[in-house]
């Protein structure tokens, strides 16, 4: 048994960052099917988004090695040179983020990012507003909430097709991605020599998660009663 | 108060038909819209007490689930024929009338047990009438209102 079988790849930041921001999105898209008397907790969960969200960009310059966005964006040259070698089966694993994964991940903070915001300002035209509905015009609000209601289906999409690749993975290349993002763990591939990246100071996290959920206190409780 | 919303609801019943009839059609948007805009106003006060962004003041809730009873029953006198022009009405209410009455129907029914949920001073009714009207607007704007 070889001595370095396992690098840890994940910190404990991104992996909780991860599980969270899961955890709100289908909590978010349930509350906002159901409508009232969730939609208050429609609008919670949305600031909870709003703030990973934040901190997560944060994190992918100041976070673990695994985590920076310079780590796992490269040319699409090269995303595409891996697809085509994963569709043809040949698998070759990465210690985080593949190049086309990586691509996913900015796609989807992107597509929450619009998600978050478009709600800020959107007006169900039931009893319900979000809390910037009030510092725009009712043009403003009704483009937001247009908005809010087709960016749904797209975040829809990417969660399907997230979760269909991790699938995949599984089933036709034999990788484990799930479980990594719980434990931080992966096997080191026989033949190649991986360093123990650099991991996320955790106390530099929870700095950077107070900042950001007071920059959104700020936005939706602070600015709207001004 | 409760015998003038009667009135109200009375006359609105029977008078707005007639009188939509002979009206242009994009007075009837406009009248249908006015009727929305004031119930959304009403019930977005009940709506505010229900989850206690607001305090719960009786005497005002009861005048917003009056109103809203008595304005829930305008709109649909105005969704005429042709009245398919800038609005976010679909033309689906008038390709499948009988599916957007049965919602209006709805929306109508759950608006009229407001006042009687605010006069009984039971919150968890209160809250659960609330909860009930929302639904039968969003079932309807799920389908016959366009983003």
């Amino acid at each position: 048994m070889n001595v370095t079988a396992r690098i840890r790849v994940w910190d404990l930041p991104t992996r909780i960052f991860h599980w969270s921001l899961a955890g709100l999105v289908a909590f978010s898209f349930v509350t906002g099917k159901i409508g009232d008397p969730w939609m208050s907790w429609h609008l919670r969960s949305g600031y909870g988004i709003l703030t990973l969200l934040a901190f997560r960009i944060a994190w992918g310059f100041a976070g673990g090695r695994t985590a920076r966005f310079s780590h796992f964006l490269r040319g699409p040259r090269i995303a595409l040179e891996y697809a085509r070698e994963a569709l043809s089966g040949r698998y070759h694993p990465f210690a985080g983020h593949n190049p086309l994964g990586g691509w996913m991940v900015v796609v989807m903070l992107a597509a929450l990012l619009v998600q978050a915001c478009t709600g800020l300002f959107a007006d169900d035209e039931i009893a319900t507003q979000g809390p910037l509905a009030v510092k725009v015009s009712n043009a403003f609000v009704s483009r937001m909430s247009a908005w809010h209601s087709f960016n749904e289906w797209l975040v829809v999409g990417l969660a399907t097709v997230h979760v269909a690749a991790i699938a995949l993975y599984r089933w036709k290349l034999r990788a484990r991605l799930a479980g990594p993002m719980v434990h931080g763990w992966v096997p080191v591939p026989p033949g190649e020599n991986w360093p123990q990246p650099a991991m996320g100071h955790t106390g530099l996290a929870l700095a950077l998660l107070a900042f950001a959920a007071a920059m959104a206190y700020v936005l939706v409780v602070v600015y709207p009663a001004t | 108060m409760k015998k003038l919303a009667i009135a109200a609801l009375v006359t609105a019943a029977t008078a707005l038909p007639a009188l939509a009839q002979h009206m242009k059609l994009e007075d009837q948007v406009k009248y249908r819209r006015a009727a929305y805009d004031l119930l959304g106003l009403n019930f977005g006060s009940l709506s505010a007490m229900a989850q206690d962004k607001k305090p719960f003041d009786k005497e005002e809730a009861q005048s917003n689930a009056d109103f809203a009873a008595m304005l829930a029953t305008v709109p649909r006198h105005f969704f005429g024929e042709g009245t398919d022009k800038n609005t976010k009405a679909k033309p689906e209410i008038w390709t499948h009338r009988a599916d957007f009455d049965a919602k209006m129907d709805k929306m109508v029914g759950e608006a009229q047990k407001l006042p009687a949920a605010v006069r009984s001073g039971d919150m968890a009714a209160f809250r659960k009438q609330v909860a009930d009207v929302g639904h039968a607007c969003k079932s309807c704007h799920d389908d016959f209102r366009a983003k």
